[in-house]
């Protein structure tokens, strides 16, 4: 179950994050939501490593060869002399793998990054639309009932104005 | 006070969001007019191509006008975005938070409407098809040796390019919309914003990927000019073939750009009563960006022209004679608008913080820009090789009317998206007060401090 | 992949020397090649359709006045800058050396007539409308060219493939002067010589190899197929 507390200001919401570290959460499954991006440390320090930048990379190479066999495959396909050039010109083959790459590049980042981040999300979550109004929200995935109450009592002894779960809508 | 925090940030968000305010009598009137010159543009281009070419003013040896001259400029007012807003994210300017989202859009619909002209200037418009590599039954494919092709690839990576960057940029925003709206809207935006919650492990991806989509359009950015700059540079007619031109359009399309997101700017923080989020500083900022281009500009046209003259060749310097003799007007507004304005008067601060002096000086940016690419193909087309069949070329209504509904049709689009979605990085510009800047007692004063971004 | 050959290879040779500037070659490639006709109006408009113009030059003060003639035609370049830069492959170079022009492919960008140094390049603005009864002069051989497509001088590949057809069946090389141009058929001081520049020994290959040779604007190194001769003049006449 995921616990989603609310907060004023990020001194309550650090706050929040070691009370719920005190209470025996490990800190990979407390995450800040926030509408601006902090800092760092600020709140939480346990983001995983990025990967998505393999996907780019990938799309790069793809793109390159579908570039590159774009511009000489059908010029190779379809040979017509035009002025003296030769069928497979150099430079024109290598200006379309290069938009090729570039773009499929960048397909391959935001797919990667759409990836990583698991969106579209299409399941329930907790979150409270006053997040947008600057709130901070500090969320917690615990387990058991125990875990919950003493996550929930952490939440609330830091200054939650309100906590919320997944499971109520 | 922590209540009063959340009251303020509640009223930025609200400011920030006021152009998504229902629409008032003066924002339908607007959107009716231009649609109006929209429509006439849309009525000559049937004309045209029901009629044929002979209603434009194209003829042997001009065989190319308005409509590619509305090409390149529309393309170079493309890069407004990707300068201003990938450069500025890559070198950490501060103060480029509330002009990213406005470039960006500049970016997309300025695209969107230069694209269009490669289709409008064909002879046979409905065998455009012919130029997309497909398969088919004739085992026919396009030439991949032609510029025109190189152009097509280049403008398809870069619409779609820019709009993912666009897109990017808007997701958190999207999700401070979808939390903020009621009534219908809700919907649209709740599935725009694909569930974004604002996770700390979603805004350290989303980090990555704006750099490194930044990264990627500003090469893109560039190829795309220096491809549209090739059209003419590998041609044999006088006066295009030239090394200089691929960093000299690209630079010419970063001015115009940036002087178009001025304008812009200023546009908007009128319109939507953003005065508190455009302040001084940024234009003074944009000023300053606006003059180092101008400068650069110069100097690429000071050496362009310095060669043709001392080099003396007969044909090149008959074009630039007549370029001189027959279109001194034109060029006299490219000097003064490029040049002679914007590099005196942009050292001062006082104009570069001044509104009013910004929007003449803008404005005059891009009529020289405008001006600049209608005397790089005219004259040289005018008298090429061959002076039994020097020509000149005016354009006709049905030319104008499709440059009218250009401009008109980007001022729709634009006005479209400033209606439906956030025309300030809402989340960028809050990032700054939020999260960023703080106050230390340093000595005898307290200072404004702000964390380094990575 | 192998680069088509041909035994052929079309040249024509023009003797500025004998031509007068009459321009009757110019009417015979209206009449042969279905060209649109243009009034003065579009004319004065720089949308004339002439594929073959007579360019008229004056030199000198009165009372020392020339006129120059000088009949511009398609070069055929063999290194024709009107063929990279066309994006579906309308213009094309053939093996026998001629640029080709395929209407039916032509979308109309027109960036080949702006890369032709020497312009000769002609686009269709309108549709071709002729007047009773000049439909009945259209020739069969050639088709009419919608709008929004470029034509120009084809040296009467029509002709040339009627004489490969005829030189087939009789199972024969096409033989020199067989086959004629409009302009060359019709000139009547005899100034366009056309063939096959293969050929050392036909009539076009003897003339080009002429001390009076010249080609236009050979520094740009676009190779042309078509020679002039020049350098006889009035004033070697005593």
């Amino acid at each position: 179950m995921e616990l989603l507390g609310v907060f004023e200001n990020v001194d309550d919401a650090a706050a929040a994050v070691d009370g719920l570290i005190a209470a025996g959460c490990p800190e990979r499954v407390i995450t800040s939501v926030t509408s601006v991006p902090y800092p760092e440390g600020v709140l939480v320090d346990n983001t995983r490593r990025s990967w998505f930048h393999w996907l780019a990379l990938g799309g790069a190479l793809v793109g390159a060869c579908a570039g590159f066999l774009l511009a000489a495959g059908t010029a190779w396909l379809y040979p017509l002399q035009t002025g003296d050039k030769p069928i497979i010109a150099l430079f024109p083959t290598g200006i379309i793998t290069y938009e090729f790459m570039m773009l499929c590049a960048m397909l391959g980042t935001m797919l990667g990054m759409f990836l990583e981040m698991r969106l579209p999300d299409l399941g329930r979550r907790a979150y409270d639309p006053e997040i947008a109004n600057g709130l901070i929200g500090i969320s917690v995935t615990v387990n058991g009932d125990e875990m919950v109450q003493r996550a929930e009592t952490a939440l609330n002894s830091a200054g939650a104005l309100r906590v919320l779960n997944d499971e109520v809508s | 006070m922590p209540a009063d925090r959340i009251k303020a940030i509640a009223a930025s968000n609200e400011a920030m969001l006021s152009s998504t305010r229902p629409a008032n009598w003066r924002w339908y009137l607007l959107a009716f007019l231009l649609g109006i010159v929209v429509a006439t543009g849309l009525y000559a281009f049937a004309h045209q191509m029901l009629t044929g070419m002979a209603v434009t003013g194209i003829n042997r040896p001009v065989m190319w006008g308005l409509y590619i001259i509305n090409f390149v400029f529309w393309v170079g007012l493309s890069h407004s975005g990707t300068m201003v807003s990938a450069i500025l994210r890559l070198s950490h300017a501060n103060w480029r938070r509330p002009i990213l989202r406005g470039a960006e859009a500049m970016t997309v619909f300025s695209i969107t409407v230069g694209g269009l002209f490669p289709l409008i200037h064909l002879g046979r418009n409905w065998t455009f098809y012919y130029m997309i590599p497909y398969p088919n039954q004739y085992g026919l494919w396009p030439n991949f040796r032609s510029a025109l092709l190189w152009d097509m690839m280049a403008i398809t990576t870069y619409i779609i390019g820019s709009s993912l960057f666009l897109f990017l940029g808007l997701l958190p925003d999207l999700a401070v919309a979808r939390d903020r709206a009621t009534g219908w809207k809700k919907m649209p935006l709740a599935i725009l914003a694909l569930g974004w919650r604002g996770t700390a492990q979603q805004w350290k991806t989303y980090a990555r990927a704006s750099t490194l989509m930044a990264c990627l359009v500003i090469p893109v950015a560039v190829s795309v000019h220096s491809i549209v700059s090739w059209d003419f540079a590998v041609t044999l007619v006088p006066g295009w073939h030239s090394t200089i031109f691929p960093p000299y359009f690209v630079i010419g399309a970063i001015t115009s750009g940036v002087a178009a997101v001025i304008t812009l700017m200023i546009v908007i923080r009128k319109a939507f009563r953003l005065e508190a989020f455009l302040r001084p500083i940024h234009f003074d900022n944009m000023a300053k960006l606006l003059l180092t281009v101008c400068l650069i500009w110069s100097y690429f046209y000071f050496a362009e022209v310095f060669t043709t003259w001392y080099g003396h060749k007969p044909i090149e310097w008959e074009v630039f004679s007549f370029l001189h003799s027959h279109y001194a007007l034109p060029l006299f507004v490219m000097l003064l608008g490029n040049t002679l304005v914007p590099i005196p008067f942009l050292m001062w601060k006082r104009v570069r913080r001044s509104i009013p002096a910004l929007l003449v000086i803008s404005l005059l940016v891009n009529v020289a820009m405008f001006t600049e690419r209608f005397l790089i193909i005219v004259p040289s087309l005018s008298h090429k090789n061959v002076p039994f069949l020097w020509g000149t070329y005016d354009p006709t209504w049905v030319e104008l009317s499709i440059t009218a509904a250009a401009f008109a049709g980007f001022g729709l689009l634009y006005m479209l998206f400033a209606k439906f979605f956030p025309i300030v990085a809402i989340t960028d510009v809050r990032e700054e007060t939020e999260a960023l800047r703080g106050e230390s007692q340093r000595g005898r004063t307290r200072l404004a401090t702000l964390v380094n971004e990575e | 992949m192998k680069r088509m050959e041909s035994p052929y290879k079309w040249g024509m040779v023009i003797d500025l020397d004998r031509c007068t500037g009459c321009g009757a070659c110019v009417v015979a490639c209206q009449a042969e090649n279905n060209i649109a006709l243009v009034d003065k109006q579009r004319f004065a408009e720089g949308r004339n359709m002439h594929w073959l113009r007579i360019e008229r030059y004056w030199e000198g003060e009165f009372p020392n006045v020339r006129a120059r003639f000088l009949p511009m035609l398609c070069q055929h370049c063999d290194d024709a800058p009107c063929e990279p830069v066309c994006p579906v492959y309308a213009s094309y170079h053939n093996p026998e050396g001629l640029n080709g022009q395929v209407y039916n492919r032509c979308v109309g960008t027109r960036y080949c007539a702006n890369n032709c140094p020497y312009a000769v390049r002609v686009f269709n603005f309108l549709n071709p409308d002729w007047p009773q009864p000049l439909p009945d002069q259209l020739n069969p051989d050639v088709t009419v060219r919608s709008r929004g497509v470029m034509e120009k001088c084809t040296f009467c590949i029509q002709r040339i493939r009627r004489a490969k057809e005829d030189a087939k069946l009789e199972q024969r090389a096409i033989r020199d002067g067989e086959v004629q141009p409009a302009c060359a058929q019709t000139c009547p001081p005899g100034a366009i010589a056309f063939g096959n520049l293969a050929d050392s020994e036909s009539l076009v290959a003897r003339l080009a190899r002429s001390p009076r040779r010249l080609r236009l604007f050979e520094d740009l190194g676009t190779d042309p197929s078509v020679i002039y001769l020049k350098g006889g003049g009035h004033e070697h006449a005593g």
